[in-house]
């Protein structure tokens, strides 16, 4: 029947396509069709502009700048992604278990952080991690230890992963939290009379229902890591040792505008892209096989 | 996240292309209207030397934006070279970009417009750096000749003699040290500019470019004794722990000035206003002092900093750009007022800088001292230094290296060689010979 019906008034299908199919071309393909035809050539500061092929994604997968980045960021994802889907899915699951409004008041200050933006986030963290200003920094000096320097190397990681936990943790939960809306309240009333406590009701009941929100949840988080940037490029005011390529977008970004190539710029986005591409696919698969099995 | 910030970009680049599509192809206002000439740049209290400007002009006015900071606006200014659009017709350069633009093609040669004649009107050494042989591709405004700002009421109640030289300096920390276990003489602060006014103190020449002689031939000498040697005496204070590493003009830093944190700074000629608003607690409790010197009884001096203006080579009307460089500030007086009193910049032209009225100016911030009589002659005193068409990399990669060192991961006596190798590597992908 509707499919009949849509073929009855083809124009006005079209017509009511071509706001978004406009858009979608102006502000997508026909950019991402830029980026990818800038990507096939070089400019070299001094010899000018000359069609390169492939050579920049060469240059690009053995760019030690570059690896070392994305290397820096996949640790940084190994720990920071489990850490906030853990906190995400905890949050969850109790606002489920618990109905008063108390929870309703938790849920949207959970939330808040989210409505800030990322700039304004790493600004505001960059003063609380201030060995001035920040309350934080001076902890360890109440058991007499040395106070932190939260823009050191060896805390960098930590204090940025913190950032990102801090506005993102709340979302995730509202994410997962909507989902456990949708599961049928009677599927826990049958857990309830064979007997099962509430920490088994939400462990072997509700997180394997909602387990494909957690991969979506898991796949946008995953992508936004290895797109990982406004948080580094905003602390590197602070913290000297943010190099010029500690994130692979980073580095791509200081190639277009600090560097003028926009060139090498375009094949490292591209090769990014790919790279996430191929891992969200990979995800994908991993927990669709997961689920058959 | 990134969306966000694309869209933001993109959102950037309309604006400024719909900013210049908005007037007609030769700049003027239609029949017998002034030509209007666009500018961006980023001075404080720029509005009313535009003003003055227009209203000493009647066939010419200007339009000013401040795009941003520094990086944010040659960011801008980039993308619109590659982009072939969306520049302004005058744009504020820094000296050290000079060169990185030169290459991207984006600067009118004013000497054909007579920008020559001004030669006289600027400090030998920024009118070196603005110009290419005959060719004009800057007008100076502003500069920062160094000098050593310096707590002299720690200094003198403590008996600590003001440091004549380098060697006297890192003396006076270790005095300071065990007077204050919890002050540094100064903080070494990621900043690619004031690390290269120390260089060119100690004699350090490490670039070399003249887009005239050879597009694509660039000198890279960082590993010279010269260079070196500053280096790794701050490498060696930092290691010691009497220099600090906060990064300058962060809120920490600026609070380690004002709390007797940091006993001295080694700062621009136009570091005193621009931090003199931020510094209540001390003020009245810092003095200048002239730069200590590698060699005892040398005068060898130092630039952090400075800025001119260009004419962009999407100018409409390059020759009315030309005027409005040449002039915004120039021999203005109106302009030099506000930039002097409430813009403090330390000014390139020769007859401001040496007039009483900027010479003899007591500032309370330094107790009724007259710091400019310091600041002028260091000005004079400045010879010429060259930099690169990637200016960018360079300190990037130096300021990478030192925090690596900082950090204990980097030997403070590799820093040098490894940026000499990183910048040649780079220079050889992107065409030059390396000398």
């Amino acid at each position: 029947m509707r499919r009949k019906r849509m073929t009855d008034h083809p124009v006005a299908g079209a017509l009511f396509v071509l706001p978004f199919f406009l858009v979608v071309v102006a502000f997508l393909v026909v950019p991402l069709g830029y980026a990818f035809w800038l990507s096939l050539s070089s400019r070299s500061l001094a010899l000018g502009e000359r069609f390169t092929g492939f050579d920049n994604y060469v240059r690009a997968f053995s760019d030690p700048v570059l690896l070392d980045g994305f290397l820096r960021v996949v640790v940084f994802g190994a720990v920071q992604i489990p850490v906030m889907l853990g906190i995400a899915l905890a949050g969850a699951l109790t606002l489920d278990a618990v109905t008063t409004r108390f929870a309703i008041a938790f849920r949207l200050i959970a939330f808040m952080p989210y409505a800030v933006p990322a700039v304004l986030g790493a600004l505001m963290w960059g003063f609380l991690y201030s060995r001035t200003f920040g309350p934080f920094a001076d902890l360890p000096t109440v058991v007499g230890g040395e106070p932190f320097d939260f823009f050191s190397t060896d805390l960098l990681l930590l204090s940025l992963g913190n950032i990102v936990t801090w506005a993102w943790t709340g979302y995730n939960m509202i994410v997962l939290y909507s989902a456990l809306q949708a599961v049928p309240r009677e599927m826990y009333e049958a857990a309830l009379l064979d007997g099962a406590t509430q920490v088994q009701i939400a462990l072997r009941v509700k997180v394997p229902v909602i387990r494909q929100a957690i991969a979506l949840a898991a796949i946008f988080t995953v992508i936004g890591t290895m797109q990982f940037f406004v948080e580094p490029y905003v602390m590197a005011r602070f913290a000297p040792q943010i190099s010029a390529g500690y994130t692979p977008n980073l580095y791509a970004y200081n190639q277009a505008f600090a560097y003028s190539d926009f060139h090498y710029s375009a094949a490292i986005s591209f090769a990014l892209g790919f790279v996430v591409f191929v891992a969200a696919y990979a995800f994908v698969l991993l927990t669709r096989k997961r689920r058959q099995s | 996240m990134l969306n966000r910030l694309r869209t933001f970009v993109a959102a950037v680049g309309l604006l400024a292309v719909a900013g210049c599509t908005g007037d007609p192809e030769d700049g003027t206002d239609g029949a017998g209207g002034p030509v209007r000439v666009t500018v961006w740049a980023w001075y404080p209290e720029f509005k009313g030397v535009v003003e003055a400007f227009n209203a000493s002009h009647d066939d010419i006015q200007v339009d000013w934006t401040n795009v941003g900071t520094g990086p944010d606006q040659y960011a801008k200014l980039k993308t619109a070279f590659t982009a072939g659009t969306g520049a302004p017709d005058v744009a504020m350069v820094e000296f050290q970009q000079i060169p990185t633009f030169l290459i991207l093609d984006a600067l009118v040669d004013m000497g054909q417009y007579g920008a020559g004649e001004d030669e006289d009107l600027y400090a030998e050494w920024a009118w070196q750096q603005a110009t290419d042989g005959d060719k004009v591709y800057a007008i100076p405004v502003d500069g920062g000749p160094m000098a050593l700002m310096y707590r002299k009421d720690l200094f003198d109640q403590h008996g600590i003699p003001v440091p004549a030289t380098w060697a006297e300096y890192a003396a006076a920390a270790e005095k300071m040290k065990a007077a204050d276990p919890d002050a540094y003489i100064a903080s070494f602060g990621s900043d690619g500019g004031w690390l290269n006014g120390l260089m060119w103190q100690a004699g350090c020449r490490p670039y070399g470019y003249s887009l005239t002689e050879a597009r694509d031939r660039v000198k890279i000498d960082l590993t010279n004794p010269d260079c070196e040697k500053v280096v790794e005496f701050y490498g060696d204070l930092v290691e010691r722990d009497l220099m600090a590493t906060d990064p300058f003009f962060t809120a920490d830093a600026t609070a380690a000035l004002d709390s007797g944190k940091y006993w001295t700074w080694a700062a621009a000629g136009w570091t005193p206003g621009y931090v003199a608003g931020s510094l209540k607690n001390t003020a009245g409790k810092w003095a200048v002092a002239p730069m200590p010197q590698w060699a005892e009884g040398e005068d060898a001096q130092g630039d952090w900093g400075g800025s001119t203006f260009t004419v962009t080579t999407q100018a409409k009307n390059p020759e009315a750009a030309t005027v409005v460089a040449r002039e915004l500030f120039g021999t203005s007086e109106e302009a030099w007022d506000i930039g002097l009193n409430k813009a403090f910049l330390y000014p390139l032209v020769k007859d401001v800088a040496s007039d009483p009225a900027f010479t003899g100016k007591a500032y309370e911030f330094f107790n009724g001292q007259k710091v400019n009589e310091i600041f002028v002659p260091v000005s004079e005193k400045l010879g010429d230094f060259d930099y690169t068409p990637f200016q960018d990399f360079v300190f990037g990669d130096l300021l990478d290296r030192c925090a690596e060192a900082t950090s204990g991961t980097r030997e403070w006596d590799t820093v040098l060689d490894a940026t000499q190798d990183n910048v040649v590597d780079y220079a050889k992908k992107q065409g030059f010979t390396v000398e």
